[in-house]
Protein backbone atom coordinates (compact mmCIF):
# COMPACT_ATOMS: atom_id res chain seq x y z
CA UNK A 1 0.00 0.00 0.00
CA UNK A 2 3.13 1.95 1.14
CA UNK A 3 4.56 1.39 -2.54
CA UNK A 4 1.70 2.78 -4.22
CA UNK A 5 1.39 5.65 -2.36
CA UNK A 6 5.14 6.90 -3.13
CA UNK A 7 4.22 5.86 -6.88
CA UNK A 8 1.70 8.50 -7.29
CA UNK A 9 2.62 11.71 -8.61
CA UNK A 10 2.17 14.75 -6.50
CA UNK A 11 1.89 18.08 -7.30
CA UNK A 12 5.27 20.20 -6.23
CA UNK A 13 4.01 23.28 -5.33
CA UNK A 14 1.20 21.41 -2.97
CA UNK A 15 2.90 17.97 -2.04
CA UNK A 16 -0.69 17.18 -0.44
CA UNK A 17 -2.21 17.23 -3.84
CA UNK A 18 -1.93 13.81 -5.97
CA UNK A 19 -2.62 13.98 -9.67
CA UNK A 20 -5.20 11.71 -11.17
CA UNK A 21 -3.93 8.05 -12.53
CA UNK A 22 -3.18 8.81 -16.34
CA UNK A 23 -2.26 12.95 -15.89
CA UNK A 24 -0.83 14.07 -18.78
CA UNK A 25 0.24 17.48 -18.89
CA UNK A 26 -0.91 20.36 -20.65
CA UNK A 27 1.68 22.76 -21.43
CA UNK A 28 0.95 26.81 -23.57
CA UNK A 29 3.72 27.22 -26.45
CA UNK A 30 3.93 30.73 -27.26
CA UNK A 31 6.18 30.72 -30.39
CA UNK A 32 7.33 33.62 -32.42
CA UNK A 33 6.03 33.95 -36.38
CA UNK A 34 9.11 34.29 -37.85
CA UNK A 35 11.70 31.73 -36.29
CA UNK A 36 10.14 29.26 -33.76
CA UNK A 37 6.54 28.93 -35.52
CA UNK A 38 8.68 28.07 -38.89
CA UNK A 39 10.56 25.58 -36.83
CA UNK A 40 7.64 23.92 -35.13
CA UNK A 41 6.69 23.45 -38.98
CA UNK A 42 9.23 22.06 -40.33
CA UNK A 43 9.18 19.66 -37.04
CA UNK A 44 5.70 18.29 -38.36
CA UNK A 45 6.66 18.54 -41.93
CA UNK A 46 9.70 16.55 -41.48
CA UNK A 47 7.81 13.76 -39.29
CA UNK A 48 9.55 14.19 -36.43
CA UNK A 49 7.56 12.91 -33.39
CA UNK A 50 7.08 15.19 -30.33
CA UNK A 51 4.65 15.13 -27.29
CA UNK A 52 1.15 16.31 -28.16
CA UNK A 53 0.87 17.96 -24.91
CA UNK A 54 1.72 21.23 -26.26
CA UNK A 55 -0.84 23.81 -27.16
CA UNK A 56 0.42 26.30 -29.66
CA UNK A 57 0.04 30.15 -29.96
CA UNK A 58 1.64 32.31 -32.56
CA UNK A 59 2.58 35.15 -31.63
CA UNK A 60 4.27 38.08 -33.68
CA UNK A 61 7.90 38.26 -31.83
CA UNK A 62 9.04 37.23 -28.42
CA UNK A 63 8.65 40.31 -26.87
CA UNK A 64 5.22 40.45 -28.05
CA UNK A 65 5.03 38.35 -24.92
CA UNK A 66 3.88 40.15 -22.51
CA UNK A 67 4.57 38.81 -18.60
CA UNK A 68 0.64 38.69 -18.24
CA UNK A 69 0.33 35.86 -21.01
CA UNK A 70 2.04 33.85 -18.54
CA UNK A 71 0.11 34.33 -15.83
CA UNK A 72 -2.67 33.96 -17.78
CA UNK A 73 -1.53 31.01 -19.20
CA UNK A 74 -0.99 29.39 -15.81
CA UNK A 75 -4.02 31.04 -13.99
CA UNK A 76 -6.27 28.87 -16.39
CA UNK A 77 -5.56 25.13 -18.54
CA UNK A 78 -1.61 25.62 -18.26
CA UNK A 79 0.42 23.14 -16.36
CA UNK A 80 3.33 24.47 -17.48
CA UNK A 81 4.48 27.13 -20.78
CA UNK A 82 7.20 27.46 -23.34
CA UNK A 83 8.40 30.38 -25.03
CA UNK A 84 10.46 30.25 -27.65
CA UNK A 85 11.87 32.78 -30.45
CA UNK A 86 14.53 33.75 -32.53
CA UNK A 87 18.33 33.18 -31.56
CA UNK A 88 20.01 36.17 -29.90
CA UNK A 89 20.40 38.23 -33.23
CA UNK A 90 18.14 36.69 -35.91
CA UNK A 91 15.05 38.92 -34.70
CA UNK A 92 12.93 40.10 -37.57
CA UNK A 93 12.25 42.96 -35.69
CA UNK A 94 16.20 43.41 -35.09
CA UNK A 95 16.20 43.83 -31.13
CA UNK A 96 12.59 42.30 -29.80
CA UNK A 97 14.11 39.13 -28.04
CA UNK A 98 17.03 41.23 -26.39
CA UNK A 99 13.78 43.30 -24.75
CA UNK A 100 12.00 40.18 -24.45
CA UNK A 101 14.60 38.19 -22.95
CA UNK A 102 15.28 40.79 -19.77
CA UNK A 103 11.12 40.24 -19.06
CA UNK A 104 11.79 36.70 -19.13
CA UNK A 105 14.37 36.24 -16.58
CA UNK A 106 11.99 38.79 -14.16
CA UNK A 107 8.76 36.82 -14.74
CA UNK A 108 10.08 33.61 -14.54
CA UNK A 109 12.16 35.07 -11.10
CA UNK A 110 9.12 36.32 -9.55
CA UNK A 111 6.87 33.54 -10.30
CA UNK A 112 9.53 31.19 -9.01
CA UNK A 113 9.22 33.62 -5.87
CA UNK A 114 5.54 33.76 -5.48
CA UNK A 115 5.88 29.82 -5.64
CA UNK A 116 5.81 28.12 -8.87
CA UNK A 117 8.98 25.41 -9.11
CA UNK A 118 11.26 27.39 -11.53
CA UNK A 119 10.42 24.48 -15.04
CA UNK A 120 6.88 25.51 -14.74
CA UNK A 121 8.27 28.44 -16.97
CA UNK A 122 10.26 27.76 -19.79
CA UNK A 123 12.23 29.71 -22.39
CA UNK A 124 14.06 28.64 -25.76
CA UNK A 125 15.63 29.98 -28.89
CA UNK A 126 14.38 27.79 -31.56
CA UNK A 127 15.28 28.91 -35.53
CA UNK A 128 13.45 28.67 -38.59
CA UNK A 129 15.76 25.58 -39.41
CA UNK A 130 15.75 23.51 -36.11
CA UNK A 131 13.12 21.19 -36.39
CA UNK A 132 15.01 18.60 -35.03
CA UNK A 133 15.77 20.98 -31.91
CA UNK A 134 12.08 22.20 -31.45
CA UNK A 135 11.21 18.76 -31.03
CA UNK A 136 14.30 17.91 -28.26
CA UNK A 137 12.57 21.30 -26.40
CA UNK A 138 9.09 20.36 -26.15
CA UNK A 139 10.29 16.65 -24.84
CA UNK A 140 12.33 18.24 -22.56
CA UNK A 141 9.74 20.30 -20.96
CA UNK A 142 6.86 17.73 -21.19
CA UNK A 143 9.25 15.87 -19.20
CA UNK A 144 10.25 18.07 -16.89
CA UNK A 145 6.19 19.39 -15.87
CA UNK A 146 5.18 15.58 -16.21
CA UNK A 147 8.12 15.19 -12.76
CA UNK A 148 6.36 18.38 -11.07
CA UNK A 149 3.10 17.11 -11.43
CA UNK A 150 -0.19 18.99 -11.79
CA UNK A 151 0.06 22.43 -10.97
CA UNK A 152 -2.53 23.79 -8.26
CA UNK A 153 -1.38 27.09 -7.90
CA UNK A 154 -4.13 29.85 -8.32
CA UNK A 155 -6.26 28.29 -10.74
CA UNK A 156 -9.71 29.75 -11.72
CA UNK A 157 -12.32 27.58 -9.85
CA UNK A 158 -13.41 26.65 -13.35
CA UNK A 159 -10.08 25.56 -14.31
CA UNK A 160 -9.00 23.57 -11.06
CA UNK A 161 -8.58 19.69 -11.71
CA UNK A 162 -10.85 18.11 -9.20
CA UNK B 1 12.76 67.13 9.96
CA UNK B 2 10.39 69.90 10.22
CA UNK B 3 10.09 71.88 7.23
CA UNK B 4 6.77 73.38 8.13
CA UNK B 5 7.44 77.22 7.80
CA UNK B 6 9.50 77.01 4.82
CA UNK B 7 7.12 75.05 2.68
CA UNK B 8 4.16 77.54 4.27
CA UNK B 9 6.75 80.35 2.98
CA UNK B 10 7.60 79.22 -0.13
CA UNK B 11 3.63 78.38 -1.16
CA UNK B 12 2.75 81.90 0.09
CA UNK B 13 5.40 83.25 -2.58
CA UNK B 14 4.24 80.87 -5.22
CA UNK B 15 1.03 82.33 -4.64
CA UNK B 16 2.15 85.75 -4.74
CA UNK B 17 3.76 85.42 -7.85
CA UNK B 18 1.04 83.53 -9.24
CA UNK B 19 3.22 80.82 -10.05
CA UNK B 20 0.97 78.03 -9.45
CA UNK B 21 -2.98 77.41 -9.62
CA UNK B 22 -2.42 74.85 -6.70
CA UNK B 23 -0.01 73.51 -4.03
CA UNK B 24 0.17 69.57 -3.14
CA UNK B 25 1.43 69.40 0.37
CA UNK B 26 0.69 67.61 3.91
CA UNK B 27 -1.94 68.54 6.34
CA UNK B 28 -2.88 67.20 9.46
CA UNK B 29 -5.56 64.41 9.19
CA UNK B 30 -7.15 65.87 12.40
CA UNK B 31 -7.73 63.29 15.02
CA UNK B 32 -4.49 62.03 15.27
CA UNK B 33 -0.59 62.92 14.33
CA UNK B 34 -0.60 61.20 10.81
CA UNK B 35 -1.13 62.86 7.83
CA UNK B 36 -2.91 63.15 5.23
CA UNK B 37 -2.03 64.91 1.55
CA UNK B 38 -3.94 68.01 0.91
CA UNK B 39 -4.38 70.25 -2.49
CA UNK B 40 -4.34 74.11 -1.70
CA UNK B 41 -6.03 76.73 -4.06
CA UNK B 42 -5.20 79.44 -2.41
CA UNK B 43 -3.25 81.51 0.50
CA UNK B 44 -5.93 81.28 3.04
CA UNK B 45 -5.49 77.92 3.45
CA UNK B 46 -1.63 77.80 3.26
CA UNK B 47 -1.71 77.34 7.26
CA UNK B 48 -2.86 73.93 6.86
CA UNK B 49 0.67 72.89 5.55
CA UNK B 50 2.81 70.81 7.33
CA UNK B 51 6.10 68.92 6.71
CA UNK B 52 7.70 66.61 9.46
CA UNK B 53 8.82 63.11 9.31
CA UNK B 54 5.15 61.80 9.35
CA UNK B 55 4.73 63.07 5.84
CA UNK B 56 4.71 59.11 4.41
CA UNK B 57 2.49 59.74 1.00
CA UNK B 58 4.20 60.07 -2.12
CA UNK B 59 2.27 63.66 -3.69
CA UNK B 60 3.50 63.22 -7.04
CA UNK B 61 0.30 60.58 -7.24
CA UNK B 62 -1.29 63.79 -7.70
CA UNK B 63 0.35 64.99 -10.62
CA UNK B 64 -2.31 62.14 -12.52
CA UNK B 65 -4.80 63.86 -14.90
CA UNK B 66 -7.59 63.22 -12.23
CA UNK B 67 -6.13 65.67 -9.81
CA UNK B 68 -4.53 68.63 -11.13
CA UNK B 69 -4.84 68.50 -15.08
CA UNK B 70 -3.41 71.22 -17.25
CA UNK B 71 -2.63 73.38 -13.69
CA UNK B 72 0.46 74.35 -12.75
CA UNK B 73 1.20 72.58 -9.69
CA UNK B 74 3.72 73.30 -6.94
CA UNK B 75 4.10 69.95 -4.84
CA UNK B 76 6.91 68.67 -2.01
CA UNK B 77 8.97 65.49 -2.70
CA UNK B 78 11.10 63.41 -0.84
CA UNK B 79 14.03 61.27 -2.39
CA UNK B 80 11.74 58.49 -3.35
CA UNK B 81 9.00 60.54 -4.42
CA UNK B 82 11.25 63.18 -6.63
CA UNK B 83 12.57 59.52 -8.61
CA UNK B 84 9.04 58.78 -9.30
CA UNK B 85 8.36 62.12 -10.62
CA UNK B 86 11.48 61.53 -12.70
CA UNK B 87 9.94 58.67 -14.20
CA UNK B 88 6.41 60.59 -15.05
CA UNK B 89 8.70 63.01 -16.57
CA UNK B 90 10.16 60.69 -18.79
CA UNK B 91 7.28 59.16 -20.07
CA UNK B 92 5.77 62.57 -20.94
CA UNK B 93 3.08 62.65 -18.38
CA UNK B 94 3.79 66.02 -16.86
CA UNK B 95 5.45 68.51 -18.12
CA UNK B 96 8.18 70.09 -16.26
CA UNK B 97 7.41 73.41 -16.98
CA UNK B 98 4.44 73.63 -14.97
CA UNK B 99 5.74 72.47 -12.29
CA UNK B 100 7.44 74.26 -9.24
CA UNK B 101 9.11 70.99 -7.39
CA UNK B 102 10.25 71.60 -3.18
CA UNK B 103 12.64 68.95 -3.02
CA UNK B 104 13.26 67.22 0.73
CA UNK B 105 16.78 66.57 2.07
CA UNK B 106 15.21 63.65 3.37
CA UNK B 107 16.01 62.20 6.79
CA UNK B 108 13.63 59.00 6.84
CA UNK B 109 9.82 59.04 7.44
CA UNK B 110 8.21 57.29 10.11
CA UNK B 111 5.20 54.40 10.34
CA UNK B 112 2.49 54.58 12.49
CA UNK B 113 4.63 53.25 15.22
CA UNK B 114 7.14 55.83 15.36
CA UNK B 115 9.57 53.69 13.77
CA UNK B 116 11.49 54.45 10.60
CA UNK B 117 10.32 52.62 7.73
CA UNK B 118 12.06 49.69 6.37
CA UNK B 119 12.49 51.59 3.06
CA UNK B 120 14.24 54.75 4.83
CA UNK B 121 16.31 52.78 6.74
CA UNK B 122 17.43 50.71 3.31
CA UNK B 123 17.38 53.80 1.61
CA UNK B 124 19.67 54.78 -1.47
CA UNK B 125 18.89 57.94 -2.86
CA UNK B 126 17.50 59.85 0.50
CA UNK B 127 17.98 63.74 -1.69
CA UNK B 128 15.49 64.84 -4.26
CA UNK B 129 16.73 64.31 -7.51
CA UNK B 130 14.15 66.79 -9.44
CA UNK B 131 14.12 70.10 -7.58
CA UNK B 132 13.56 73.72 -7.93
CA UNK B 133 13.96 74.56 -4.55
CA UNK B 134 16.19 72.22 -1.50
CA UNK B 135 15.35 72.41 1.88
CA UNK B 136 18.14 70.43 4.21
CA UNK B 137 21.36 69.56 3.83
CA UNK B 138 21.84 67.06 0.64
CA UNK B 139 23.82 64.47 2.06
CA UNK B 140 25.73 64.67 -1.09
CA UNK B 141 26.60 60.97 -1.16
CA UNK B 142 26.75 58.73 -3.96
CA UNK B 143 24.26 55.65 -3.78
CA UNK B 144 25.73 53.00 -1.55
CA UNK B 145 26.28 49.20 -3.17
CA UNK B 146 22.95 47.56 -3.59
CA UNK B 147 21.39 45.98 -0.48
CA UNK B 148 19.06 43.81 -1.20
CA UNK B 149 15.50 43.43 1.09
CA UNK B 150 15.92 41.33 3.96
CA UNK B 151 12.29 40.30 3.81
CA UNK B 152 12.64 38.96 0.30
CA UNK B 153 16.19 37.07 1.22
CA UNK B 154 14.49 35.45 4.08
CA UNK B 155 11.41 34.53 1.46
CA UNK B 156 13.32 33.17 -1.34
CA UNK B 157 15.24 31.21 1.15
CA UNK B 158 12.37 29.38 2.32
CA UNK B 159 11.36 25.98 0.44
CA UNK B 160 9.14 26.04 -2.63
CA UNK B 161 5.63 24.81 -0.87
CA UNK B 162 6.15 26.87 2.14
CA UNK B 163 6.62 29.74 0.07
CA UNK B 164 3.81 28.84 -2.03
CA UNK B 165 1.57 28.90 0.89
CA UNK B 166 2.77 32.20 2.75
CA UNK B 167 1.99 33.82 -1.19
CA UNK B 168 -1.85 32.09 -1.47
CA UNK B 169 -2.49 33.50 2.01
CA UNK B 170 -1.36 37.36 1.04
CA UNK B 171 -3.22 36.90 -2.66
CA UNK B 172 -6.17 35.52 -0.54
CA UNK B 173 -6.03 38.47 1.86
CA UNK B 174 -6.31 40.85 -0.90
CA UNK B 175 -9.31 42.54 -1.44
CA UNK B 176 -9.15 43.71 -4.73
CA UNK B 177 -9.73 47.42 -3.89
CA UNK B 178 -7.23 48.61 -6.42
CA UNK B 179 -6.55 51.42 -3.81
CA UNK B 180 -2.48 50.10 -4.51
CA UNK B 181 -2.82 51.03 -8.23
CA UNK B 182 -4.69 54.38 -7.58
CA UNK B 183 -1.87 54.90 -5.07
CA UNK B 184 0.69 54.15 -7.40
CA UNK B 185 2.00 57.40 -9.16
CA UNK B 186 3.43 55.48 -12.33
CA UNK B 187 0.25 53.14 -12.70
CA UNK B 188 -1.35 56.38 -14.64
CA UNK B 189 -2.87 54.47 -17.72
CA UNK B 190 -6.41 55.47 -18.40
CA UNK B 191 -7.57 51.78 -19.01
CA UNK B 192 -5.20 49.19 -17.19
CA UNK B 193 -5.30 45.53 -18.85
CA UNK B 194 -5.97 44.04 -15.03
CA UNK B 195 -9.70 45.71 -15.69
CA UNK B 196 -10.51 43.23 -18.57
CA UNK B 197 -10.59 40.17 -15.95
CA UNK B 198 -13.69 42.11 -14.63
CA UNK B 199 -15.34 42.07 -17.80
CA UNK B 200 -17.96 39.08 -16.53
CA UNK B 201 -19.07 38.89 -13.48
CA UNK B 202 -17.31 35.36 -12.91
CA UNK B 203 -13.87 36.94 -13.61
CA UNK B 204 -14.61 39.83 -11.42
CA UNK B 205 -14.90 37.73 -8.40
CA UNK B 206 -12.92 38.44 -5.58
CA UNK B 207 -11.18 34.87 -5.72
CA UNK B 208 -7.32 34.49 -4.60
CA UNK B 209 -6.87 33.56 -8.32
CA UNK B 210 -7.92 37.15 -9.02
CA UNK B 211 -5.89 38.90 -6.56
CA UNK B 212 -2.53 36.83 -8.14
CA UNK B 213 -3.62 37.90 -11.42
CA UNK B 214 -4.42 41.27 -10.62
CA UNK B 215 -1.01 41.53 -8.67
CA UNK B 216 1.27 39.49 -10.15
CA UNK B 217 0.11 41.79 -13.01
CA UNK B 218 0.27 44.79 -11.61
CA UNK B 219 4.32 44.57 -10.11
CA UNK B 220 5.49 43.19 -13.79
CA UNK B 221 4.56 46.05 -15.25
CA UNK B 222 6.07 48.29 -12.57
CA UNK B 223 9.22 46.07 -12.80
CA UNK B 224 12.24 48.21 -13.39
CA UNK B 225 9.98 51.36 -12.71
CA UNK B 226 9.23 51.25 -9.17
CA UNK B 227 10.87 53.58 -7.00
CA UNK B 228 9.93 51.98 -3.64
CA UNK B 229 7.73 54.40 -2.10
CA UNK B 230 5.13 51.98 -0.74
CA UNK B 231 2.47 54.62 -1.56
CA UNK B 232 0.71 51.04 -2.25
CA UNK B 233 1.30 49.42 0.82
CA UNK B 234 0.05 52.43 2.91
CA UNK B 235 -2.64 52.61 1.10
CA UNK B 236 -3.31 48.72 0.83
CA UNK B 237 -6.53 48.43 3.69
CA UNK B 238 -5.28 44.67 4.47
CA UNK B 239 -1.80 45.23 4.93
CA UNK B 240 -0.59 43.19 2.09
CA UNK B 241 3.62 42.71 2.04
CA UNK B 242 3.40 44.19 -1.41
CA UNK B 243 6.82 45.43 -1.59
CA UNK B 244 8.37 41.85 -1.30
CA UNK B 245 7.00 41.79 -5.21
CA UNK B 246 8.88 45.17 -6.49
CA UNK B 247 11.61 44.02 -4.44
CA UNK B 248 11.98 41.19 -5.82
CA UNK B 249 11.76 42.78 -9.37
CA UNK B 250 14.40 45.18 -8.60
CA UNK B 251 17.01 42.75 -7.42
CA UNK B 252 16.45 40.41 -10.62
CA UNK B 253 17.24 43.92 -12.39
CA UNK B 254 19.87 44.83 -9.92
CA UNK B 255 21.92 41.99 -10.02
CA UNK B 256 21.38 40.50 -13.59
CA UNK B 257 21.26 43.29 -15.63
CA UNK B 258 23.20 46.04 -13.64
CA UNK B 259 20.53 48.47 -13.86
CA UNK B 260 20.95 51.48 -11.63
CA UNK B 261 17.53 52.49 -9.58
CA UNK B 262 14.40 53.64 -11.57
CA UNK B 263 14.11 56.95 -11.99
CA UNK B 264 17.68 58.11 -10.37
CA UNK B 265 18.83 59.51 -14.13
CA UNK B 266 16.29 62.06 -15.91
CA UNK B 267 15.22 60.96 -19.45
CA UNK B 268 16.57 57.01 -17.96
CA UNK B 269 13.54 54.82 -18.55
CA UNK B 270 13.94 51.73 -16.92
CA UNK B 271 15.52 48.65 -17.34
CA UNK B 272 12.95 47.22 -20.02
CA UNK B 273 13.18 50.09 -22.30
CA UNK B 274 16.87 48.75 -23.23
CA UNK B 275 19.13 45.34 -23.32
CA UNK B 276 22.59 44.77 -23.56
CA UNK B 277 24.40 41.91 -25.79
CA UNK B 278 25.61 40.50 -22.50
CA UNK B 279 22.14 39.78 -20.63
CA UNK B 280 21.90 36.21 -18.78
CA UNK B 281 20.77 33.74 -21.33
CA UNK B 282 21.57 30.83 -19.12
CA UNK B 283 18.02 30.39 -18.34
CA UNK B 284 16.93 30.03 -22.14
CA UNK B 285 17.13 26.59 -23.92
Amino acid sequence: MEAEVKDQLVSIEKPGLIAPPNWEPVIMGILCNWCSYAGSDLTGTSRIQYPPNIRIIRVPCSSRVDPWFLIKSLQTTADGVLVSGCHPGDCHYISGNYYARRRFLVTKKLLNFVGYHENRVQFSWVSAAEGPKFAKVVAKVTDDIKKLGPLHLYKKENFEKK
Amino acid sequence: MNYTKQIQEIAAKLFAEDKIDVFVGYRMNGFDDNQVPVLITGVNEIPKLVFTDKSVFNLVNYLKPDHTRRKRVGLVVKGCDSRSLNLMLTESQVKRENLYVVGIACEGVTDDAGQKMQNCTDCMVPDAVVFDEMLGTPSGSQPAAYKANADVTALAAMPLPERAAYFEEVFANCIRCNACRHSCPLCYCAKCCIDQETSTLYNGANTTSAAFHALMTWSLHLAGRCVDCRNCEKACPSHLPLHLLHKQNESVIYENFQEHLAGVISEDRGAFYKYSLKDPDDFIM
